[in-house]
């Protein structure tokens, strides 16, 4: 979508971020917001009803923390798929790009996976506060990262159609890439805030 | 240049039309529910404090709209102007820097007061003249309650209100009966959506927000102490008794005005509400009066009585009274929402609370009034309301569950052919009228 | 257009030739140089076109809304009068406001923002035009979505439709819960379909203003002329900027509590519902993050246009530019940090209440800035009442007047009395329409002979602003008092005694004199477009650079870009040493560079349609609306793919000199 800009509005060589880059900040910031509010929904309801539910006895760090370290991994193959495409390597960014698409699609599936033990554990969208916002929460999250999959899979199907240039394609990928590191970031804040602080002061908690 | 008068007409009628609205709308402050004519602290305290913006504002207002006017006029392009161009200066640090001062300074001004203000109607007082142990005289409080002032809690429902007396074991709709100047802790909540308690001459509004409790505390009049030391010398002539009812007709007008302020749906326009104030005595006395309730029929018979050659033989009782209350906890089921204190089998909880009806001065949520400019109730009006209301409450209200309920109990859901006729609309409203 | 200039597709020809649709990496012909001027119109990504149909929709969006405005003041002139039911009266005000607001006053900002931003900074487009173009049309589609329920209410009155399904028994098809949409009221307990519409429409007009926000900010940092720096751009630049900021900030906020609305009324979750723990509070924070950045996206661009308008007719530079730029920026930062001064009879708590009176008084200071400057730049002047002028000093005037009740309404204690009466309506309509309105009208009267390159005729326009501003104050003055007197805002009818029916009389006749005014506009806009005489480049002696190209400029914008030395650019170069004056940038000989016009941004948004309307629909019962809402979701993953495959495209354009 970012291609809008014709390469000759691009051209004022000048720019310390160019058009398309400069976009998908302001998208990053404008999504920083978006989580924001959905973060903060979710821990004002946690701060005002603690006793509602208890989910250390849900989530699985285990599962989790596999998850988490899925994406941070994906993201640093990420971060060589950029560098491949500003070198021109075309190789070495398919080989990256289909790590991080295959990464990310571990990770969908563990969420997929929690999700229907969460649910067959009895947490539903419509169990109280805790379910509506941690539902809404990760599952924004996890349409975050299958859209950086779909996005991410047809550059990679793009890059075959040999209409790839170093120039103005490794700026797609970088876009692209932003996206990827950010939606990365913002679970790690989701994985901190949302579980992780679940279990302090619970000895053992769900680990078993 | 024909444009220096078009701009000059322009700022001027501007000028002129708002003058013009100053003398219209110059005249009448004092009307009911005037934040102008505050009654009570609270009210006082927040005319106060906007007065206060009011004369900031406006010496604000002058200076720079008396400098704006002399600019554009001073200023203006003459005929057959050729003087050089202005000088294109870009401002001056020192006179922007100066008027930024200025304006923090006058913001000051209004700062500090206001959170005095903030502080002041926020915070319920427990002084000791408030104190239920040291006026209230009558029956019924609770244990303990003897230190703390008054509490009623509010409830707002789509479109009418319940006020309950925790201490005092009661519970009334729409017509709310408070002490003359003694502090009250009200406590807000909501069933259904958001509402906004608004007494506009004895308190500024506090919502009531479904799912938390919001609280404020109101208070008709300044408390009969301060009243009588405002006034030292006046009074020393008169007698105790003679300065208490001074004080109830000059500091306490007795009755209020309100409705609710935030949008709660269809009816939200017809959601208002009353408060009487009384004498200590007045008040204990209507809350004995109201515990009491009606416990005879109107005919002065025992309710179980009635109930029991109800059951036998509904034929037994004639009389137009007699056929409205078969009607009210028969066909109508009014019973199954409403109750009267006294009678055994009006005990519902869904809509207001029927004891003494006839004694308020409304009805429908203060829509329907009935009263005469000297606060009595005019008993025909009366009747008319209540059968108006009862036969065809939907025009009157709505979208109320009078006409609809969720329960399926509404008058609009009896089958066609059972509607409630205008005769026997008229014959409940007949029985409505003997609870006083 | 065309005829003033030649020019080749992308590869370079030594010999001029016509201009014909060329292939996109769809192997698809592109819309461009066809015959027909719908489809030219359609798929322009030119953002002078796009900005005229901002403008025309938001203008006819303006008078649908004071149509609405004109019904609930007959409605209201006469106590206990039954001339609309209490449901259409709350269905008039809710549609009044959000029309306002999301359809009339942000697109006509949104209108200035394209026709003027490129032109101001020397650009020849914006950053992206083909976002740009899925901005409008998102816009249009959320417009459409937001209106449908109209037509379902029509034939729900002619007896012909009812809802079942989720909403059954429930008969408000057209929103009914006021524009803020406060919890619990919008639930699917106690609202229809309309809540629905409402929801869907203004989650589309977000993403629109979104879009466009995002656009216009890249378009600000990275487009601008070579010598145009940051602290030379023209203030109404400078707003947009700040504004582009808010939005991309505080809309987040608000898709966020949309979405969970929907969530609740869709799918049965607790985020405003109360039996499931929900706290009805949570959305009147969410709404206000969003809210009162809000009041500041519609009322910075009408500031930027007071700058532009004041400096030119008093012959004199804004007075302490700086200043003004960055008193905009503060208020735009303060903005996010004072929502809760729309919540204090919500029960904040004495320090919450106490802060956010605070912070509301110190968002006065940059807004007194803003005033002390114009009054400042009309100082020593020449001060000329051309129609633009007559309409900017009435700006200040009564801006000013809705400040000062504005600072009223920040000091809580009084304010709990004002909250929810009519004085508040005074407020924000002094602001609404003594500030934004008159700022419009005056930038309609300034730059349309721009857009359109014909000049007003006579002197209608003071007539438009005699009637506008007188009845706007009779309508609006005496409101403060109908606030201060105990009558409540949103209430369809009101009893006699109260010492309310002079006001509400006055306050309607008003509203008549106001809406003979807008009338008035309305034929004198027709009349410029009828007018034979040329604009000319420069009619107004103006300072910057969109008045240095010609009327209407062409499609290219600048047949030169030209390279900037001073603030005020045109200005200095009519009048300044020769150091100041504007240069050109040399041809590189591959002539003007033009954007491809495109269908899929138009189709992308063509699929708001089916998935709001759809979504909205089911909700009502109506079968097959889920496939038809997935229908359209489809319709805008294809049209968004194809946009992203067809490739940018382009041509060359190459001016003659004389162009």
């Amino acid at each position: 979508m970012s291609e809008s800009a014709s390469s000759e509005h691009d051209s004022h060589h000048n720019l310390v971020v160019g058009n398309k880059k400069l976009l998908m900040w302001l998208f990053l910031g404008s999504d920083c917001m978006f989580f924001g509010t959905l973060i903060s929904t979710h821990l004002i309801y946690r701060k005002l009803y603690p006793e509602e539910y208890d989910p250390t006895q849900l989530f699985s760090l285990e599962l989790t923390s596999f998850s988490t370290f899925i994406l941070l991994m994906s993201s640093f193959l990420m971060a060589l798929a950029v560098s491949a495409m500003h070198k021109g390597e075309l190789k070495s960014f398919r080989r990256n790009t289909l790590g991080v698409i295959f990464f990310g699609l571990i990770f969908l599936g563990c969420q997929v996976f929690e999700f229907s033990e969460f649910v067959h554990l009895g947490l539903t969208l419509q169990s109280g506060t805790f379910g509506s916002t941690f539902y809404l929460m990760t599952g924004t999250h996890g349409c975050h990262v299958a859209i950086g999959v779909f996005w991410l899979t047809c550059l990679l199907f793009y890059s075959y159609s040999g209409k790839m240039d170093a120039h103005e394609s490794a700026i797609d990928v970088e876009a692209a890439g932003l996206y990827w590191h950010f939606v990365d970031i913002v679970w790690i804040l989701i994985f901190t805030a949302v579980y992780l602080i679940e279990f302090i002061g619970k000895t053992g908690g769900a680990a078993h | 240049m024909k444009n220096i008068y078009h701009g000059i007409l322009n700022s001027f009628a501007t000028v002129v039309s708002l003058g013009i609205l100053l003398m219209v709308t110059g005249c009448d402050l004092n009307t009911r529910m005037s934040t102008f004519k505050p009654k009570g602290p609270v009210a006082q305290e927040q005319l106060d404090l906007f007065m206060l913006t009011v004369w900031v504002t406006l010496g604000i207002f002058i200076a720079v709209g008396g400098t704006y006017l002399y600019v554009v006029i001073r200023f203006r392009e003459r005929p057959n102007d050729t003087r050089p161009l202005p000088k294109q200066g870009h401002g001056n640090p020192l006179i922007e820097i100066g008027l930024i001062g200025i304006s923090i300074l006058l913001l000051v001004i209004i700062a500090v007061p206001t959170l005095k203000g903030i502080w002041y109607t926020q915070t319920t007082p427990n002084e000791p003249a408030s104190r239920l142990g040291n006026w209230y005289t009558g029956e019924g409080l609770s244990e303990g309650e003897d230190e703390n002032i008054l509490t009623i809690k509010v409830f707002g429902y789509q479109w009418w209100w319940a006020f309950e007396y925790p201490q005092l074991g009661i519970t009334t709709a729409n017509e709310m009966v408070i002490p003359a100047g003694k502090a009250v802790h009200l406590e807000l909540r909501s069933v259904d959506v958001i509402h906004s308690f608004w007494l506009p001459r004895i308190a500024g509004k506090v919502d009531l927000i479904p799912g938390r409790t919001n609280s404020m505390w109101i208070q008709a009049g300044n408390s009969f102490d301060r009243w009588q030391k405002e006034r030292q010398d006046s009074i020393d002539s008169i007698n105790a008794t003679t300065a208490y009812e001074t004080y109830l007709r000059d500091e306490i007008d007795g009755y209020y005005y309100g409705q609710c302020a935030e949008y709660c749906g269809d009816s939200h326009a017809r959601m208002l509400f009353r408060a009487s104030v009384v004498s200590d005595q007045g008040f204990a006395d209507w809350v004995a009066d109201h515990k009491e309730g009606n416990p005879t029929t109107p005919e002065g018979d025992n309710w179980n009585d009635w109930y029991a050659t109800y059951d036998k033989d509904p034929d037994l009782l004639v009389g137009e009274l007699n056929e409205g209350i078969k009607l009210f906890v028969g066909k109508a089921q009014c019973n199954s929402c409403h109750a009267i204190n006294g009678n055994p089998r009006a005990a519902g909880v869904g809509g207001p609370d029927l004891t003494n009806l006839a004694q308020r001065l409304s009805l429908a949520a203060g829509w329907l009034n009935h009263h005469n400019e000297d606060g009595s109730i005019d008993e025909s009006k009366q009747l008319e309301n209540l059968t108006k209301w009862i036969h065809d409450p939907n025009s009157v209200k709505p979208g109320n569950l009078m006409w609809i309920a969720r329960d399926g109990r509404g008058i609009g859901q009896l089958p066609q052919e059972d509607q409630l006729t205008i005769e026997e609309s008229r014959k409940i409203s007949l029985f409505l009228q003997t609870l006083k | 257009m065309s005829s003033t200039v030649t020019a080749t597709p992308t590869t370079q020809s030594e010999h001029p030739v016509v201009l014909s649709p060329e292939r996109s990496k769809l192997g698809l012909l592109r819309p461009d140089h066809g015959k027909s001027v719908i489809i030219d119109w359609l798929t322009t990504v030119d953002h002078k076109k796009i900005g005229i149909m901002y403008g025309a929709i938001a203008l006819f969006f303006l008078l649908v809304g004071g149509l609405e405005a004109l019904i609930i003041r007959t409605q209201l002139a006469v106590p206990e009068n039954d001339l609309i039911s209490a449901q259409r009266y709350n269905q008039l005000f809710t549609m009044h406001g959000t029309t306002m607001i999301f359809l009339a006053v942000m697109p006509l900002n949104a209108a200035f923002f394209n026709f003027l931003v490129p032109l101001q900074i020397g650009a020849r487009d914006v950053a992206f035009p083909r976002i740009n173009s899925f901005s409008l049309w998102a816009f249009v589609a959320g417009a459409l979505v937001i209106n449908f329920g109209w037509i379902l209410q029509a034939l729900e009155a002619m007896g012909l439709f009812s809802a079942s399904g989720p909403t059954e028994g429930m008969n408000d098809f057209v929103p009914a819960m006021g524009w803020f949409g406060y919890a619990p009221i919008t639930g699917i307990k106690f609202t229809g379909a309309g809540t629905d519409f409402w929801i869907m429409g203004l989650q589309i007009l977000g993403i629109a203003s979104l879009t466009a926000a995002m656009n216009f900010t890249v378009t600000i940092v990275n487009m601008r002329a070579p010598g145009m720096k940051m602290m030379r751009m023209p203030v109404f630049t400078w707003m947009t900027l700040v504004t582009s900021l808010l939005i991309v900030f505080a809309f987040p906020a608000i898709t966020v509590a949309l979405g969970e609305l929907m969530f609740d009324r869709l799918f049965g979750t607790n985020f405003f519902v109360t039996a499931g723990g929900g706290q009805p509070i949570l959305w009147q924070h969410l709404f206000w993050i969003f809210g009162h950045p809000e009041v500041y996206i519609l009322v910075l661009p009408a500031m930027g246009i007071i700058s532009e308008v004041l400096p030119t007719f008093a012959k004199k530079p804004l007075f302490g530019y700086p200043i003004v730029v960055f008193s905009g920026a503060v208020i735009g930062f303060l903005g996010f940090a004072v929502w809760s001064h729309h919540m204090f009879t919500t029960g904040l708590g004495k320090v919450a209440t106490a802060a956010f009176s605070l912070l509301t008084m110190a968002i006065a200071v940059p807004t007194g800035v803003k005033i002390f400057n114009w009054v400042g730049t009309l100082w020593g002047g020449r001060v000329r009442f051309s129609p633009p002028m007559i309409f900017a000093l009435g700006f200040v005037w009564m801006f000013m007047m809705g400040g000062f009740s504005g600072i009223m309404h920040s000091s809580a204690p009084a304010d709990a009395q004002q909250q929810d009466s009519y004085f508040v309506i005074a407020h924000f309509h002094y602001v609404a329409i003594g500030g934004i309105f008159l700022a419009v009208v005056s930038g309609i009267y300034f730059w349309l002979p721009k857009m359109i390159g014909k000049m007003w005729k006579g002197n209608l326009s003071t007539w438009v602003a005699i009637f506008s501003t007188v009845g706007l104050n009779v309508t609006f003055f005496p409101m403060h008092f109908l606030g201060l007197l105990g009558m409540p805002r949103r209430t369809h009818t009101y009893l006699e005694g109260f010492g309310w029916e002079t006001y509400n009389l006055v306050c309607t006749i008003g509203a008549y004199i106001l809406a003979f005014g807008i009338l008035l506009l309305v034929v004198d806009i027709i009349r410029c477009f009828r007018s034979g005489e040329p604009a000319g480049n420069d009619p107004w002696d103006a300072r910057t650079l969109e008045w240095k190209t010609t009327s209407p400029p062409q499609v290219y914008n600048f047949g030169k870009t030209p390279i900037i030395h001073a603030r005020d650019a045109l200005w200095e170069d009519k009048y300044g040493p020769e150091n100041r004056k504007c240069g050109e940038q040399a041809e590189d000989g591959h002539g003007i560079h033009m954007p491809s016009q495109s269908w899929w941004p138009l189709l992308a948004s063509a699929g708001f349609i089916p998935l709001g309307l759809g979504l909205s629909l089911m909700q009502a019962g109506v079968p097959f609306m889920g496939y038809f809402a997935i229908f359209g979701l489809c319709l805008c993953t294809v049209g968004i793919a194809l946009w992203a495959i067809e490739g940018p495209g382009g041509y060359h354009l190459h001016p003659k000199k004389d162009a």
